[in-house]
């Protein structure tokens, strides 16, 4: 790799990061509040970006859309995949892990309950949708928009850049401004009181999947436009963002921006210094150092002191 | 009480992250197997329905064989398998109606999702059923690899229409019941070498491949004819399912290949194809039959004009030897004939001239597997002859070329080189 060939690759990790980053918060804001590792986030994302296609199918069937147009598909991809995340995320709640708070279940039997949701809208998209990947339809001619030191930077790339940061300072200012933030904040660190103090838990919960699953949904989106979408989309994503909340410290939305970011950049630069193979092997390197060094992860804190 | 028992101090925060990171772990990588175990079980049962065609029901007390059928039917890259599917049900059913046959003949699917770990069982499946004499598939390399020890030792003859591995032959693999029907790698490898250093005389090629059984065997028969031709290679891997094609496109670009040669299948190939579009390389684009489908347009959509597309399939909606049978197809169902159907339709009948040859005596796997070496059949593509290994006898690659969306044919690679 020559040095003036970085950009190239440095522009690709963070676009990719910023979609880690975004997936991830949804793993570390359940985590916060309930200790527990949705891994039924994976398919909130998968719903996501299929409602998108449903939708933009739906409305749009010119193929050369004019640049009104695009902003309007855009919004409205934005929009439908955002609500259906969110409603995924909460029906999720309600049915797979509200029950077994209600019976004092043990953690294993959350895992279990969380692997199986996942399956079960995994198969069941793939029954509805087919087993075949998918395209979303052409939302804008994706040509560059400017060049950064000879680097072009493409529509998508901003696209996908300005929605996760505006998203992630959204959240941040939310979870640290707002009352519904002092509320999760309160949850996360310790349940037992916050309900004591008039904070209703169960509320707080179920809008803490809400926002997370609106951002997962939002990301599925986007990556489909980036890549395309197929029932196991959610899989690999899902599993790399997990790993970058917890690089950045689970429970950590801060640091969960950090570990996608880390993981996407580090994903990208593997391809032209060890070989595009070697794209999880690195990542999951950076996973294992970070963990050895800082068993917390990089911020190693939860929710509710990051603020 | 309606804060459930973990939220209790006892069980501290700081305790539970650090559980959670030795836990984090082996659950990801259980995941990641189990994922690889998903099923989808109903598609033979649908399929089924359609295996006995009318007009034979005069037949008394004839015999009933059963052909089997294994291919990727859903999942990832089933379109090919479905393909396959449709051309072999079309033969069987199309025997049935002429009532001619001096047995009835079913057909029997067995899906294996493309799959390397599935294979074994949805062949079981196929040996299991003592009425199966002869199977159709399996469709991929990967999955041909896999289930050919069982079929060998069933002795249950696999002749695919499309598993085009070279190494599938090595007579030390001893896969003795597997017999190809397509002309291997070696063929599209070396038609692609040949198409770009003669006719596009191009000096330095770009081979990506997929990592799958298909992808690197292809990918190395290209670059060892493109090095024998003098044309510089360069190469490298990308792992199906990876959820960033803009690395690799920069680094072909900035590499300063004049072309680029995909191994893998259109599921990758498609959004391949996007970002090196994006990333503005704009040099001749190859790739094999594994991306030879309208599937490859439809995600790829305008990133897909201008790929060449090889395949040792010749296209049935041009050529005029397969009028009827596109007809056919066409009425049976409603769409046309695509990558590897008429081969598979041929093969099909390949397999019933066999099984006719019998006569009035008792069908065995053995039997049919003898027959089916010696066998040679001229169908509607192509005359299907096969060598002591169960490599295809013959050896000719055709070319496509995608433009305005449409997979164009352009014919063999040998004429249009001239040589």
């Amino acid at each position: 790799m020559q040095p003036d060939e970085i950009l190239d690759y440095l522009i690709p990790g963070i676009m990719l990061g910023a979609l880690y980053a975004v997936i991830a918060i949804g793993y570390t804001l359940v985590y916060g509040v309930l200790q527990l590792i949705n891994f039924a986030h994976s398919e909130v994302f998968m719903v996501g970006a299929y409602s998108a296609l449903l939708a933009l199918t739906w409305i749009d069937p010119s193929t050369n859309p004019t640049a009104l147009v695009s902003v309007l598909l855009v919004a409205a991809g934005l929009a439908v995949s955002g609500t259906a995340g969110a409603a995924t995320a909460f029906a999720l709640e309600k049915v797979a892990y509200r029950p077994l708070r209600r019976r004092n279940a043990p953690r294993l039997a959350f895992l279990i309950s969380a692997i199986g949701a996942s399956y079960f809208l995994q198969n069941l998209a793939g029954k509805l949708f087919g087993r075949d990947s998918r395209a979303l339809p052409t939302l804008f001619e994706n040509k560059k928009v400017f060049s950064v030191f000879g680097t072009q930077v493409t529509i998508l790339q901003l696209l996908i850049v300005c929605a996760a940061v505006l998203m992630m300072v959204g959240l941040d200012y939310l979870v640290n401004r707002t009352k519904l933030g002092s509320g999760i904040r309160a949850v996360a660190q310790d349940a037992e009181t916050a309900g004591l103090m008039g904070v209703d838990i169960d509320k707080v919960i179920s809008r803490t999947f809400i926002i997370g699953g609106f951002m997962g949904g939002i990301a599925g989106f986007l990556f489909g436009l980036h890549l395309q979408l197929s029932f196991t989309m959610g899989f690999l994503p899902g599993i790399t963002a997990f790993a970058a909340a917890v690089v950045g410290g689970v429970g950590n939305i801060r640091g969960a921006m950090m570990g996608g970011m880390l993981l996407g950049i580090v994903e990208s630069f593997s391809s032209p210094i060890f070989g595009e193979s070697w794209r999880y092997v690195s990542a999951f390197a950076v996973l294992v150092l970070v963990l050895m060094f800082r068993p917390t992860g990089i911020l190693g804190e939860r929710l509710g002191r990051s603020a | 009480m309606r804060a459930p028992n973990f939220f209790y101090k006892g069980l501290g925060f700081a305790v539970l992250k650090r559980r959670v990171i030795k836990i984090a772990l082996p659950i990801a990588a259980a995941a990641l197997v189990l994922s690889a175990c998903g099923s989808d079980d109903d598609g033979d049962k649908k399929k089924d329905g359609g295996s006995t065609a009318p007009g034979n029901s005069g037949g008394g007390n004839k015999p009933t064989w059963t052909i089997g059928f294994q291919a990727g039917l859903s999942g990832e890259n089933a379109q090919l398998g479905i393909n396959e599917e449709n051309g072999a049900r079309l033969a069987v059913e199309q025997a049935n109606a002429k009532g001619d046959l001096p047995f009835t003949l079913k057909f029997k699917t067995s899906d294996d999702e493309a799959s390397e770990t599935k294979s074994v069982s949805a062949a079981q499946k196929l040996i299991d059923d003592s009425n199966v004499v002869a199977v159709i598939g399996p469709a991929f390399s990967g999955p041909t690899k896999a289930a050919s020890p069982n079929y060998a030792k069933a002795k249950l003859a696999t002749v695919s229409p499309s598993a085009t591995n070279p190494s599938l032959t090595n007579p030390e693999n001893n896969f003795t019941a597997f017999l190809r029907g397509a002309p291997n790698d070696n063929a599209q490898g070396g038609g692609m070498a040949k198409y770009l250093s003669k006719k596009l005389q191009v000096k330095k090629v770009f081979v990506v491949d997929d990592k799958t059984e298909y992808g690197v065997g292809l990918s190395k028969v290209a670059k060892d004819e493109l090095t024998k031709a003098g044309v510089q290679v360069v190469s490298d891997s990308v792992p199906k399912a990876t959820p960033d094609y803009g690395p690799i496109s920069t680094k072909i670009k900035n590499s300063g290949a004049d072309a680029m040669i995909y191994a893998g299948y259109y599921q990758d190939g498609a959004p391949f194809a996007k970002k090196l579009k994006e990333a503005g390389f704009n040099g001749p684009k190859f790739s094999g039959d594994g991306t030879n489908d309208a599937q490859f347009v439809s995600l790829a959509g305008d990133a897909a004009n201008d790929w060449f597309l090889t395949c040792p399939c010749a296209d049935a909606n041009v050529e005029a030897a397969t009028k009827q049978f596109t007809d056919d197809y066409k009425k049976r169902f409603n769409t046309n004939p695509s990558t590897y159907s008429a081969e598979s339709f041929d093969i099909a009948n390949l397999v019933i001239d066999q099984m006719k040859s019998f006569g009035a005596e008792k069908i065995t796997r053995e039997g049919m597997l003898t027959k089916l070496k010696g066998a040679s059949y001229k169908g509607l593509t192509k005359t299907f002859k096969f060598k002591q290994n169960g490599e295809f006898d013959g050896a000719t690659t055709f070319i496509y070329q995608v433009k305005g969306g449409k997979i164009g044919y352009m014919g063999d690679i040998d004429q249009l080189v001239g040589g």
